[in-house]
């Protein structure tokens, strides 16, 4: 510390030299970017629907299982097909189980499972995206030929496999399944980030500051490349989503009795002539959750979009 | 090798003897699919404690290469093939990647041409200048942004606990560049590299950075390594000056020196193309010419196409040689300006360029 202190000014020496208008600085409150970010997002209306329909999925999907209990998997058989009542407001399913409930816990499943396999998808593709942009060279051309190999790979047969190997039914092998199948977008665009912002003058100053490798790509580029990982996560949570309701319908994802989208949906199919309202909950909620998803991604594109005039 | 340099008013408090920073034969080259770029090709000089040194020569003349070279931070494809660097007394080419982490930002410090892009847009000024305090000081965070604003408050940033609370769009060029500064002085290096600092400014600001950064040299005892071509701002602020042309030093000598009794062509070409005040001319003197080809330089003396007194010797490459006190260049003729004797009084160094030069013409 004494050493910081002790460039000194002299007594009557200034440094500061006469400050000229030039040197003056505006300093009436500028929009930072978050602000701006939120002013163009806020006037995507699709987006913003989009969004408030999302928490409230997201809200029913926490507190409905909390409060419903163990209402989603008790059967009853003398209370199948019930119409909608106060107690179970969509009626009851072929076995007697609460629709309403079940479909929430559904709902958690799906929010849960795309959620995490979006982490992992943004910390893989984050990763490698960065390793390849900032080293280049043979490791980036290696990374990214391995992001070729991984998209050359029909992704559904490989899940599949996956699943009929560490056993189908466990959410973790279909969310680790999804992941490391699905970072390969989110590394090519942070890939293309860091190529761009790796020579920029900033980041050479840093390094002539002393700052270490890993201290520039965490702090100097990394923060810069977040807007097209924050789309490409959006838009994951959609495809993943969609991933594990297609899995558990078809029988690998998750099993009954575990509700899941998916397994819902083919559970409904069996009934599709008896009860065709049955197959319309699931698929609804679905299409819900993926259309918020997906348009709340298109509205924090075009927010991060510095080309994209604020209104008004 | 060189000439001796006269001796400088130093800090008391300094080691009187030895150089701060010394480069010898330092050569980096860029290995290019095209070809080998010779950019800095065998550079001597040196800088000692407090002393100013200006960089100066035309774009692409390996200035900037010089510097980036003594900071270690040369990327592919290019690469210091040799030479020394020596910063007291240790070889900066010799130290890991980690020594040279410390040495960076810490010993040596450097701003670039363009305040506008140097600073990181998604941070606060304050906290990217406490950033290259806590890279090389133990101090908490909050000593170090007392340190940042401190060294607002001396570069000149009215209202520093505000402006360290501004992103850097919301200032001004020369705002921006003071607070570059700030940053590279915030660790009280023995060396700053400037590279260009006021070429993006407008003339004013320009001023007003050469008079901060005068006020800043005496204040804490540091020598610059002034990388320019304007030669107004090497009059300004150098001690001594390097004259470099095509990765080559051309001429070195004290800034007076290099003024008043420029030796080498290429120098005195330089100093030509300044327009005078209260002259009366129709056109500017200019160097006749542009600068070689990097990837395919002439043989023998690198200016010989565009020298006004090129002469058959110049097809040798002249050595870097004392033509005076504190005074060398690369350059045949005699340090009067003559075209050298090759007849039996001739210099050693001539008489066997001559021979040389006289073996070409007879086998060709």
């Amino acid at each position: 510390m004494d050493h910081v202190a002790d460039i000194q000014l002299p007594v009557g020496a200034s440094t500061a030299g006469p400050t000229s208008d030039a040197d003056e600085v505006d300093l009436t409150p500028v929009r930072t970017f978050w602000q701006l970010v939120r002013q163009r997002f806020l006037q995507h209306r699709l987006a913003v629907i989009a969004l408030v329909i999302m928490i409230v999925l997201v809200v029913l999907a926490i507190a409905v299982p909390i409060i419903a209990g163990e209402a989603w998997r008790k059967t009853n058989l003398k209370t199948i097909f019930l119409p909608p009542s106060l107690d179970a407001p969509l009626g009851t399913d072929g076995l007697g189980r609460n629709i309403f409930a079940r479909l929430m816990q559904a709902l958690q499943t799906s929010l849960l499972v795309g959620t995490l396999a979006v982490a992992i998808i943004v910390f893989l593709g984050a990763t490698i995206g960065a390793i390849a942009g900032y080293v280049g060279g043979f490791v980036d051309n290696a990374l990214m030929r391995l992001v070729d190999i991984v998209l050359s790979i029909p992704v559904f047969f490989l899940i599949i496999m996956l699943v009929a190997f560490f056993g189908g039914g466990d959410m973790r092998v279909i969310i680790l399944a999804i992941g490391l199948t699905g970072w390969t977008l989110a590394a090519r665009l942070v890939r293309a980030e860091f190529l761009h912002l790796r020579e920029t003058d900033y980041v050479q100053a840093a390094r002539a500051l002393g700052a270490s490798d890993l201290r520039i790509v965490v702090r100097h580029i990394l923060p810069s490349a977040i807007a097209p990982l924050i789309v490409a996560a959006t838009l994951g949570i959609a495809d993943s989503v969609v991933a594990e309701s297609t899995l558990s319908y078809l029988g690998f994802g998750i099993n009954p009795p575990n509700a899941s989208l998916g397994n819902m949906l083919s559970d409904a199919q069996e009934y599709l002539f008896r009860v065709p309202i049955l197959i319309v909950y699931p698929a609804f909620t679905l299409i819900l959750l993926v259309l918020a998803a997906s348009f709340i991604g298109d509205g924090l594109r075009d927010a991060f979009d510095p080309r994209q005039r604020i209104e008004k | 090798m060189s000439a001796a340099i006269p001796v400088l008013p130093r800090p008391a408090d300094r080691n009187q003897t030895d150089n701060l920073l010394e480069l010898k034969g330092v050569r980096t080259h860029f290995f290019t699919r095209d070809g080998t770029v010779k950019a800095v090709d065998g550079v001597d000089f040196e800088i000692r404690h407090g002393q100013t040194l200006g960089v100066v020569g035309e774009s692409g003349c390996g200035k900037s290469i010089t510097a980036l070279s003594v900071m270690r931070l040369i990327e592919k494809p290019g690469r210091t093939i040799a030479g020394d660097i020596t910063l007291e007394g240790r070889d900066l080419l010799k130290l890991s990647a980690e020594e040279m982490r410390e040495v960076r930002g810490n010993t040596i410090s450097m701003i670039f041409q363009e305040p506008m892009t140097s600073l990181n847009p998604v941070y606060r000024c304050g906290d990217q200048v406490a950033e290259a305090v806590a890279l090389h000081k133990k101090v908490s965070d909050k000593e170090a942004m007392s340190r940042a604003i401190d060294m607002f408050q001396q570069v000149g940033i009215a209202d520093p606990k505000r402006r360290a609370q501004s992103y850097p769009h919301e200032l001004s060029g020369g705002m921006r560049q003071r607070v570059m500064i700030a940053m590279a002085l915030s660790t009280n290096p023995e060396l700053l590299i400037a590279d260009e600092p006021t070429t993006a400014l407008d003339v004013t600001i320009q001023a007003q950075i050469l008079e901060l950064m005068k006020a800043l040299r005496e204040q804490n005892r540091m020598a610059i390594m002034l990388i320019t071509h304007d030669l107004g701002v090497v009059a300004e602020m150098a001690d001594e000056v390097v004259v470099m042309y095509a990765g080559k030093v051309m001429e070195r000598a004290s800034v007076t020196t290099i003024f008043e009794q420029p030796h080498h062509p290429y120098t005195q070409g330089l100093l030509a193309s300044i327009p005078r005040l209260g002259e009366h001319r129709e056109r500017l003197e200019v160097i006749k010419g542009t600068v070689p080809n990097p990837l395919n330089l002439p043989a023998g003396c690198l200016f010989k196409r565009r020298c006004p007194y090129a002469m058959p010797i110049c097809n040798t490459p002249p050595p870097l040689r004392a033509i005076g006190p504190d005074h060398v260049s690369r350059c045949w003729l005699t340090p009067e300006g003559e075209p050298p004797s090759i007849g039996p009084d001739a210099t050693p160094e001539v008489a066997e360029a001559a021979a040389r030069e006289l073996t070409v013409e007879v086998s060709a």
